[in-house]
């Protein structure tokens, strides 16, 4: 639900003209409302959006390759799957 | 209400370098600060609020009130769901311009989509334009 409610603040937010990037890790629910832009970090946990606790370099990995979306290539309405190996099972 | 179909994606380019943007937060992982009120779990329609977190607050000071997730890591760490630390490190990487003063934290899970919808996803947009004055908005689902 939370991943579904946040692609309609999300896309309140680019109608008003400022450009976003959703992380989602229920890709499937989130892709149903068409984000402007999304990536998802694949076999994250839901609650674990960066990644697990105390991993602040897989953190700021993930922020940052959620903001290079802002940079890349146009993908309007899809979710961008990442690979994270450090996050583990 | 937004009446574009959901084939229809609005998109708003990148029209500077991110290293000149004010970058906001917002989540729907239920995330708000100590000394707010702290969302209705209680009722079962869901809660159609939202908290303003200032961009200087403390991880110390935040703290997540939401029941349709286990919330025990951001327990720990915050940042799992409201990545404010990070973004700060980007930020004296260069890489972001700003933190915005206002972010923002919501409960995502509500039984009352038309009222989500039509009412807290516009207020909680405008409240990013107006209050937070962010460029760019990362959000996250929880």
């Amino acid at each position: 639900m939370c991943h579904r409610t946040v692609v309609a603040v999300q896309r309140e937010i680019e109608m008003r003209g400022i450009p976003t990037v959703l992380i989602t890790v229920s890709p499937e629910v989130s892709a149903q409302m068409r984000p402007p832009r999304a990536m998802s970090p694949r076999a994250f946990r839901i609650g674990n959006s960066m990644g697990r606790p105390g991993m602040f370099d897989l953190q700021k990995r993930v922020l940052l390759d959620a903001l290079g979306l802002l940079v890349g290539p146009a993908r309007p309405g899809e979710v961008i799957e990442f690979d994270y190996p450090e996050y583990g099972e | 209400m937004t009446l574009l179909s959901r084939k229809c994606v609005p998109f708003t380019p990148l029209d500077r370098e991110l290293s000149k943007c004010s970058v906001a937060l917002v989540t729907a992982a239920g995330v708000h600060r100590t000394d707010q009120e702290p969302f209705h779990i209680a009722d079962e329609l869901g809660d159609l609020t939202f908290r303003g977190i200032g961009g200087t607050d403390e991880v110390s000071d935040l703290m997540v009130t939401h029941h349709h997730y286990d919330h025990s890591d951001a327990d720990q760490d915050v940042n799992v769901v409201f990545p404010i630390e990070p973004l700060r490190e980007l930020l004296r990487e260069g890489i972001i311009g700003q933190v915005a003063r206002q972010h923002v934290g919501y409960m995502g899970y509500s039984m009352q989509l038309k009222l989500m919808y039509e009412q807290t996803a516009p207020a909680i947009a405008e409240f990013i334009d107006r209050q937070a004055k962010a460029d760019v908005v990362v959000l996250t689902g929880g």
